[in-house]
């Protein structure tokens, strides 16, 4: 798994857990393997859809992402079984 | 009579759906439970000139599958029959995520209307709705409105009537996913057609047909159409070799791609996007260095305004309530009926008396709970506290309850309401009798005066407090590695935008919950209060072992007189009463259970006082003190009683006192928490495990202390 410094941009693959705060990219994929993958989807989490990390919890887990213009926490072991490309913005 | 017409509200969690809902309701509402889960159901009834229409509040969705109680909930609603409007309600400044339920509600074949709102934020984002192709494209109207200011609710509710008065007027929403998944909606929905199926002849197959390409559960498990499941499985495997993504996201993928198309024909955005003020608050709020300090400041701040404003009132309670026992007591004169007017005046006032007085502090308690939740900061507080409780295996909305917990067991349990996963909720509320409530608090301030010095004091009161704590989470810690394995549900949490809470709906909030408490009140309480009224004065003891009576009359009319009262002469009139009073003590129900019970408390230290003491606080933890205070004779008991504590001093070690604290700590609170476990948990079986869980516990933990302490000779004798 390839990580990632610089902001965003470029077209490389990465997962949602990688995404600096502040940067913002597009699913391109979400692995069959994610827990409760409809749940996801509900809320705005599929392929094409841009997301925008915007910050982490304190102590670890929960990541805060701009999906749709709202925004979702979720939790890092669930945010790695989602595939971002680097945005064209 | 007028017909009742029945209106669903439907929307996203967060959509003002239930500003809305209190704006057509007033206060006319019902809150209960659905049965067999604990979503709370919540209608209220509204009249519209010749109309009379039930409102029904569904919980909040993102979805109409079943990934959650709540859409299973709002899912049973809907496709049952008798609904004749859905109300869907949308925060229009987000429209893109609030349309995808639309997207399903308008399969339903329902009539609908949609309710635009939080209209101010959408135009100062500067978005430009083309409402009448939007209204053709969903085929239902749209209503504009502000919820939290009332403004477009007298159109809304003429559309409302307009919409139910002519009930045939249904125009078919136009969604199209695509032309190979249309294809096989219609080749299914001819299949479900041809099953000619009578119980959801109301809703359209094509709804179905939708459901069951996308896996979803409740309709896939629906024994009516088990026949066409090969057909959608052939269909599935057309789509995915076609498209390769999974069936159970793929009607999703359908949706967002037809509204994103949609949205972007009918809705222009006239302003960039700025920076909105909600995301400046987080910047601080959730900062990853000081949003953990100033959750703590929030959650103290909370407190301090729940027991300074509380304080005053609780003082007039308890004033209303001597009075009231004073008044029955005048009028009720003492030779009728001598029983029921001691279990009216001594058991029932001031047993229930007693329980109302923390009134004040649930009012105020739950006034800031529901302003912190509505304003949208509860959802922050999780997720700052998420990293910390996750490594004892709980849950960052586990918090809050757990802190409430200090205060009251009760209404800390009723708060694990916000906790999603039911594993999560169930280990929180399982773990939070634990936690050192404030009734236990009288126990404390009795005993650590009595038997430790001023120095220690402080130490032996944080000392109980930690283990409460400590085994509160060590406990939530085996629960969630034993019986509640698993990671239970998916932590997925909205952070909705800052809101300035409506005064209404926080005032509503705060009345459920004090009506709930004052339910309690009227119900458990009484009922104890009466059965230990009882047990401490049955059976009556009419011969004593002194003959107490003739000579409580002798030294009548020894002292008469003299003139004079010696206060410490060891015979005085008031001790022969309190002996006297001790040995009928002994003579009643309760202690002739706590000598009954006494060897098996005996490895703890306790005696048989003691062990109806502790018996009796099984009801409530107050109980301990003025049991004590009985059993000593020393009359009305509190925390502050000098002489009790004399008694206490001479009679135990501060090894024995230190016992009863754990003891009482770790048994369970009170009778209502059990009755509110069973309530939130919907179980008698797990309330019960949960009340003999904690009576081990606490048994095998006093046990030890007491065992190990009289071992190595720690505390049994007074320290000074």
């Amino acid at each position: 798994m390839k990580k990632r410094k610089e902001k965003g941009g470029g077209s490389g693959e990465l997962t949602l857990a990688e995404l600096p705060i502040g940067a913002a990219a597009t699913v391109v994929k979400v692995a069959p393997q994610l827990r409760g993958r409809k749940k996801f989807a509900d809320v705005g989490i599929v392929p094409g859809s841009e997301l925008m990390m915007e910050a982490h919890a304190p102590f670890g887990g929960l990541l805060r992402v701009k999906v749709m213009e709202s925004s979702l926490s979720l939790h890092r072991d669930d945010a790695v079984n989602i595939l971002l490309k680097g945005s064209a913005e | 009579m007028k017909p009742l017409l029945r209106v669903a509200l439907a929307g996203n969690p967060n959509c003002g759906k239930t500003t809305i809902f209190n704006q057509l309701t007033g206060a006319r509402q019902h809150v209960g439970n659905y049965p067999g889960v604990t979503v709370e159901s919540k209608s209220g009834h509204c009249s519209l000139e010749d109309m009379e229409i039930e409102l029904i509040d569904l919980p909040g969705i993102y979805s109409l599958s079943s990934s959650s109680p709540e859409e299973e909930i709002a899912f049973r609603v809907l496709t049952s029959r008798g609904i004749d409007l859905i109300l869907n309600v949308i925060d229009s400044s987000v429209p893109q995520r609030n349309l995808y339920l639309t997207t399903q509600l308008a399969e339903l074949g329902i009539p609908m209307l949609l309710v635009f709102n939080v209209a101010d934020e959408a135009e100062k984002k500067g978005l430009q709705f083309d409402f009448p192709r939007l209204e053709r494209y969903f085929g239902a109207d749209i209503v504009q409105t502000v919820g939290s200011r009332g403004n477009g609710i007298a159109r809304l509710k003429e559309s409302v009537r307009n919409m139910l008065s002519r009930p045939d007027c249904r125009c078919a929403p136009k969604l199209e996913y695509g032309p190979d998944v249309d294809d096989a909606i219609r080749e299914i929905s001819g299949r479900i057609d041809a099953l000619h199926s009578a119980a959801f002849s109301h809703i359209p197959s094509r709804f179905f047909a939708i459901k069951l390409l996308e896996h979803d559960t409740s309709v896939w498990k629906l024994p009516d159409f088990d026949s066409v499941h090969t057909e959608v499985e052939n269909q599935i495997r057309h789509l995915y070799a076609k498209h390769a993504i999974q069936a159970d996201t793929f009607m999703a993928d359908c949706r967002y791609a037809m509204l994103a198309g949609a949205c972007r024909d009918a809705i222009t955005v006239t302003r960039e996007r700025r920076q909105e003020i909600s995301d400046k608050i987080d910047s601080v709020m959730t900062n990853k260095v000081i949003g953990l300090p100033l959750f703590f400041l929030i959650m103290y701040a909370v407190f301090t305004f729940t027991f300074t404003c509380a304080d005053p009132m609780i003082g007039w309670i308890e004033s209303g309530f001597g009075a009231l026992g004073d008044a029955v007591g005048s009028v009720w004169p003492e030779t009728e009926l001598p029983f029921l007017r001691a279990l009216l005046i001594s058991g029932v006032i001031d047993g229930v008396g007693g329980v109302i007085v923390f009134l004040p502090n649930i009012l105020f308690l739950f006034l800031a709970i529901a302003f912190l939740e509505d304003s949208g900061y509860m959802a922050r507080a999780a997720f700052v506290m998420d990293g910390v409780m996750r490594k004892f295996g709980l849950h960052g909305k586990s918090f809050v309850p757990l802190v409430l917990g200090f205060g009251c067991t009760v209404p800390a349990i009723m708060a694990t309401r916000s906790i999603e996963s039911e594993k999560d909720r169930t280990t929180t509320i399982m773990v939070l009798p634990l936690i050192s409530c404030s009734a236990r608090l009288p126990i404390y301030a009795l005993i650590i005066p009595a038997f430790f010095a001023v120095r220690y004091q402080a130490f032996v009161m944080w000392l109980i407090y930690a283990v409460g704590i400590v085994m509160a989470l060590a406990a939530a810690r085996v629960m969630k590695s034993t019986l509640f394995k698993g990671d239970g549900e998916v932590y997925l949490m909205e952070l909705p935008p800052y809101r300035v809470p409506t005064l209404k709906s926080v005032f509503l909030h705060m009345w459920d919950r004090c009506v709930m408490y004052l339910h309690k009140a009227g119900t458990i309480i009484l009922v104890t209060s009466v059965i230990l009224f009882i047990a401490n004065t049955w059976p009556e003891k009419t011969e004593f072992r002194s003959d107490s009576a003739s000579r409580t009359a002798q030294m009548e009319t020894v002292r008469s007189p003299a003139g004079a009262t010696d206060a410490t002469a060891p015979e005085s009139p008031e001790s022969l009463r309190l002996a006297r009073a001790a040995e009928a003590m002994e003579n009643t129900l309760s202690g002739r259970i706590g000598r009954f019970l006494e060897p098996v408390f005996k490895p703890l230290g306790f005696d048989w006082r003691v062990t109806t003491a502790a018996i009796g606080a099984l009801a409530a933890k107050e109980v301990f003190v003025s049991q004590m205070g009985i059993l000593y004779s020393v009359g009305e008991a509190d925390e502050e009683s000098a002489p009790l504590r004399q008694h206490l001093r001479e009679n135990y070690t501060p090894l024995q006192a230190f016992c009863m604290m754990i003891f009482c700590l770790l048994s369970i609170p009170c009778l209502a928490t059990l009755a509110i476990i069973k309530r939130e948990l919907n179980s008698w079986k797990m309330a019960c495990c949960e009340a003999l869980g904690l009576f081990v516990l606490a048994y095998l933990v006093t046990f030890l202390v007491y065992q190990t302490g009289t071992l190595l000779q720690i505390g049994t004798r007074l320290l000074n």
